[in-house]
């Protein structure tokens, strides 16, 4: 924070000195906090100094949802911001009202070159039009993983951490039996175990290729792969190769595993840096996330959150807005963003250079990079581009209320999941009723 | 009533104003607009809405999830308010007789209302966690009777506690407000007649209490409808498999998190009906037992 | 007192100690969480016992919050609001109980309503009225076609604004006019004998003059608990400060400062879960509201006056 106060020491002798040209100021909300949204502040100050033309004015939101919700209470009176940084499930409302500038347009606009192949395509896919016109620009970006205790691995007898499904149950029974007290430390995810799952495995979450080609979409995901799959999870609670590891039932799925308690758990790559900061008195390693045998693995999607410019904002703000958004995407900003979090790279080159730097071979990196494995496992395909529904937010609770009532044995899984996909299909209903006539662009 | 009135006059009037003036800005016309959307499918970014009637009253009220969370949410309501007033009744009169000590007993009851929001959810993680809070040590006990994840009625004690313990502060310092404008020269005159500690505070000070007790009912009730949302966020998250999804957890997880506006406004009127109409019985039925003057 | 009640003396401390057993467990669990390191505050079971980081987190959770300055705007904020709340509360309820005229109990419960649908419900469109005050007397005025009428008259075009984002008021003026404290001094003010009214008549004293002779002093008690929790109500606002308030250097409120320590915990966050640094804050915010309490105190005295018949 000691930076913090350089700049403003800066700032202040600009000021005293000659009558400098004013800064064009632009105002950016986000919504990550505690040590993330530390870093976000910091990547504010560093643009800050890096430059005299800008200034970014960054405005912390408390969370995704709450940004998002008060960019829209601003928007509506014209009082927002020309940058907002955004969850994936919460844009399909933004994306429909068409009140954003897509990034590919803004930069050709204001004349900065940034290089769009350059992307990754699981990255630039998923943030992206039908035509391939970035919507929003990828910033803080991961992919789901799992995390495993090579200890316990090790005594067990697996050599090798499995990437199938029938793999990991192997393994987990060996775990049970060489006395481990806990196997998998399971919480219920929507986005892993649903919305991940069904893209690796090539396999809809909904109808309309995920919702990309029309909004009378309906869900499918209680006829598909996932219902075996949550049926197998159900199953390994039961005979003890799972725990079931919430904050509600006692302990998170990341505590557990970080206590040296339970062997394996999933979670976003993200949290390769928090569990290296909880100091861990074990061996531990990640793995892409398994597929079942039989199905030819896909790519998984980005999760996260991407920088979304907002309509009607002076030309200069756009400017400033552009510059930033390039600022971020170059390879040093990239790089201080990952080792201070757990994120991935966005673009190739990127990529390439820290690889060929050595970045990945050093601690606390060290095969952080699985995630890019999982992520460019394979072309895209009109199923594993990522989902485009409304009212993803309450479908996810749908489902994680119906997973835990079956999870409870009060229904059977098939049962819970009917339930969510009725339930959910209520919801795309009622979101193609409010933008009836409109299509995802 | 009362008989003795001043005459009504341009001095009431103005003494009025301010008042209403700023609820009509800041609370009515918005809220008109909020609940206009109860009757339309509305565009969260502003782009225009349809006119769809009652349906969204239609939807709700025949969706069954619905009726347990309003059920879960009166049960939530009484629950915290007895629990919350009780304490602080049981706690305000012990303090009010002035021991040794009695203003570091005080300002210890205040405290919790001090409390940020956000801490308070995460302290009582720490309470009722089956696996790691003050909780678990019934579980070393009776392991696996506590568990948040599985029993619904335990999800619900966890939140009525933490709700009735942020609300505990708030009703103490109001009954100790009236208790002490208790005139000392009543009391000393019942002490005259030889009335016990325990005699007076049933035969003379509770009577006294009533009005303020009135008040602390209808706000803690009114409160615990619409100022929950906090509590059941950390700690349950409306879980398990939503008995912990009370009507204002759900207005906000409809409309401030999946944004639809005018599912959440038909909500929020529903929730409006309700807590007038509670407060409408309170104001006919308990009001009539207050003793003003 | 003149009597000696030793049993019920034991007994009222028993009850207490027991009630404050209760009421702090939760305060001391922030505590202790508060002077643990990272990962000492995330292992299980929960430590019950302090450990040695306090001083270390209270300064990194003061500086990465940047409080000092905070701590000033939240003072002028708070103060404003228990100021004008309790002026306002107490002329409306005057008005509401002492004065006979109809729609009296339309108007009160035209208040009373403000407190059943919660801010959160409504934010979008207050949202607009504070970026605008003026926002609802220029759209009646542009109905009823009043603006029109002016600018044919005196070819002004009326265009009303007053911003409030970002500013002190905007703080203050939606959090002063609820309904709890105007219901509060109704509640006190019923209880006044009709005979004090009558007597103040009788020496031909008008109503500001008996409200402020005879019911202010009465209220005292009142006062100081209706400011006591005003103060700390105000003092922990939190989400519309976070909305109305971008320029956070200048007007930037503590609550919000401190949910930004609090670490992120959605699914695709992966935050760093900094409970310790997050408690910590709690303890330097909660402070100012503890001396309140304290200093609130004094008020707290036993009235002098018997009110009763």
């Amino acid at each position: 924070m000691t930076f913090k106060l350089a700049t403003t020491a800066m700032a202040l002798l600009a000021t005293a000195g000659t009558a400098q040209a004013e800064k064009i100021k632009f105002e950016y909300w986000y919504g990550l906090t505690g040590d993330l949204g530390a870093v976000v502040a910091e990547t504010c100050a560093r643009f800050n100094a890096s430059q005299a033309e800008f200034e970014a004015v960054c405005v912390g939101q408390d969370g995704y949802e709450k940004a998002v919700q008060n960019t829209i209470a601003a928007f509506r009176a014209g009082k927002h911001p020309t940058l907002l940084q955004s969850f994936d499930a919460g844009t399909a409302d933004l994306m429909l009202s068409g009140e954003f500038y897509p990034v590919t347009q803004l930069m050709a606009d204001t004349g900065v070159t940034v290089d769009w192949a350059d992307y990754f395509p699981g990255i630039a896919n998923y943030y992206s039009s039908k035509s391939g016109e970035f919507f929003s620009m990828p910033w803080n970006s991961s992919t789901p993983v799992y995390y495993f205790n090579k200890d316990i691995f090790a005594k067990a007898g697996i050599t090798e951490a499995p990437v199938t499904w029938e793999g990991m149950e192997a393994a987990l029974v060996k775990v049970k039996e060489s006395g481990a007290a806990c196997g998998l430390a399971y919480a219920p995810s929507a986005w892993i175990d649903l919305e991940q799952f069904s893209m690796s495995h090539n396999v809809p979450v909904a109808s309309n290729n995920n919702g990309y080609d029309g909004l009378d979409t309906e869900l499918l995901f209680n006829t598909t792969l996932h219902v075996k799959h949550m049926e197998n999870i159900q199953r390994w609670l039961a005979d003890g190769y799972a725990t079931l590891r919430t904050q509600a039932a006692g302990k998170t799925a990341r505590d557990s595993f970080v206590e040296g308690e339970c062997a394996v758990f999933f979670s976003s790559i993200a949290d390769h840096n928090t569990i290296h900061k909880l100091t861990p008195a074990f061996a531990w390693d990640v793995q892409i996330i398994p597929t079942y045998e039989g199905v030819e693995r896909k790519n998984t999607v980005v999760g996260g959150a991407s920088l979304w410019v907002l309509s009607g904002k002076t030309e200069d703000e756009y400017k400033a807005a552009a510059t930033y958004l390039a600022f971020l995407s170059t390879k040093e900003e990239q790089q201080f963003l990952l080792e201070n979090s757990g994120y991935i790279p966005v673009t190739k080159s990127t990529y390439e250079a820290l690889k060929a730097e050595g970045f990945y071979a050093k601690e606390p990196y060290i095969n952080r990079d699985i995630a890019m494995k999982s992520l460019t496992w394979s072309e895209p395909t009109p199923l594993t581009r990522g989902i485009r529904l409304g009212g993803m937010i309450q479908i996810r609770a749908e489902w994680l209320a119906e997973v835990e009532a079956a999870l409870a044995g009060q229904k059977t899984m098939q049962e819970a999941l009917d339930t969510a996909v009725s339930r959910g299909n209520d919801q795309l209903d009622r979101f193609a009723q409010t933008y009836a006539g409109k299509s995802f662009p | 009533m009362r008989r003795a009135y001043f005459k009504f006059s341009w001095i009431a009037a103005a003494l009025l104003a301010p008042q209403l003036l700023i609820i009509f800005v800041f609370f009515y016309w918005p809220s008109a607009q909020a609940l206009y959307w109860a009757f339309t499918l509305e565009q969260p970014w502003g782009g225009g809405n349809t006119w769809v009637g009652f349906d969204n009253f239609r939807k709700i009220l025949s969706d069954p999830y619905y009726w347990s969370s309003v059920r879960v949410s009166v049960i939530y309501a009484l629950a915290t308010t007895v629990l919350a007033m009780s304490i602080a009744l049981t706690l305000a009169i012990f303090v009010d007789r002035q021991l040794a000590g009695y203003k570091a007993y005080r300002v210890a009851i205040i405290w919790p209302y001090a409390v940020a929001a956000p801490a308070v959810g995460l302290a009582f993680q720490f309470v009722f966690n089956p696996g790691a809070g003050i909780f678990s040590y019934i579980n070393t006990i009776a392991p696996g009777w506590w568990d948040l994840s599985k029993y619904p009625w335990q999800a619900v004690t966890a939140i009525v506690v933490a709700g009735a313990w942020k609300q505990v502060a708030y009703s103490f310092i109001f009954f100790l407000a009236a208790l002490q404008s208790i005139p000392r020269s009543l009391t000393e005159a019942a002490a005259m007649d030889g009335a016990r500690p325990l005699r007076r505070m049933i035969d003379l000070q509770l009577p006294l209490l009533t009005p303020t007790f009135f008040f602390l009912l209808v706000i803690n009730i009114t409160d615990s409808f619409t100022d929950s949302f906090g509590i059941v966020d950390t700690l349950t998250g409306g879980g398990p498999f939503r008995a912990t999804d009370l009507m204002v957890y759900k207005i906000y997880t409809d409309g401030f998190r999946g944004f639809d506006y005018s599912g959440a406004a038909a909500q929020s009127i529903i929730l409006m009906l309700l807590v007038m109409a509670l407060t409408f019985l309170q104001f006919r039925y308990v009001e009539r037992r207050v003793h003003y003057t | 007192m003149i009597e000696r009640t030793p049993i019920l003396n034991i007994a009222t401390h028993l009850i207490l100690i027991f009630g404050l057993v209760i009421i702090l467990v939760p305060i001391w669990l922030a505590f202790v969480a508060a002077t643990l390191t990272l990962q000492e505050v995330n292992s299980a079971p929960v430590e019950l016992w302090p450990g040695d980081q306090l001083w270390v987190n209270l300064q990194q959770a003061w500086v990465q919050s940047d409080f000092g300055p905070k701590f000033v705007n939240t003072l002028i904020v708070s103060v404003g609001v228990v100021v004008g709340k309790i002026t306002l509360a107490c002329i409306t309820a005057f008005a509401l109980v002492f004065f006979n005229f109809r729609g009296r109990m339309l108007i009160f419960w035209m208040i009373f309503i403000t407190l059943m649908l919660p801010l959160e419900v409504r934010i979008v469109p207050t949202y607009a009225v504070a970026a605008n005050a003026l926002t609802p007397f220029q759209t009646i005025m542009d109905w009823t076609g009043i603006s029109w009428l002016i600018n044919a008259v005196s070819g002004v075009e009326v265009a009303l604004e007053w911003n409030l984002l970002n500013s002190y008021t905007g703080l203050i003026l939606p959090l002063v006019a609820t309904a709890t404290g105007t219901f509060l001094y109704r509640q006190f003010f019923l209880t006044i004998p009709d005979e004090l009214v009558e007597a103040a008549r009788m020496d031909g004293a008008g109503p500001l003059r008996f409200l402020w002779d005879v019911l202010i002093p009465l209220s005292k008690t009142n006062i100081a608990a209706l400011a006591t929790i005003m103060f700390v109500y105000a003092w922990n606002q939190y989400l519309w400060p976070l909305l109305v308030v971008t320029d956070r250097a200048n007007y930037g409120m503590v609550v919000v400062q401190l949910s930004d320590l609090v670490p992120d915990q959605l699914t695709t966050g992966g935050g760093t879960p900094t409970w310790h640094l997050a408690m910590a804050a709690t303890l330097v915010v909660m402070l100012p509201p503890i001396v309140i309490v304290i200093l609130m105190q004094r008020w707290f005295v036993r009235g002098l006056i018997n009110t009763d018949k």
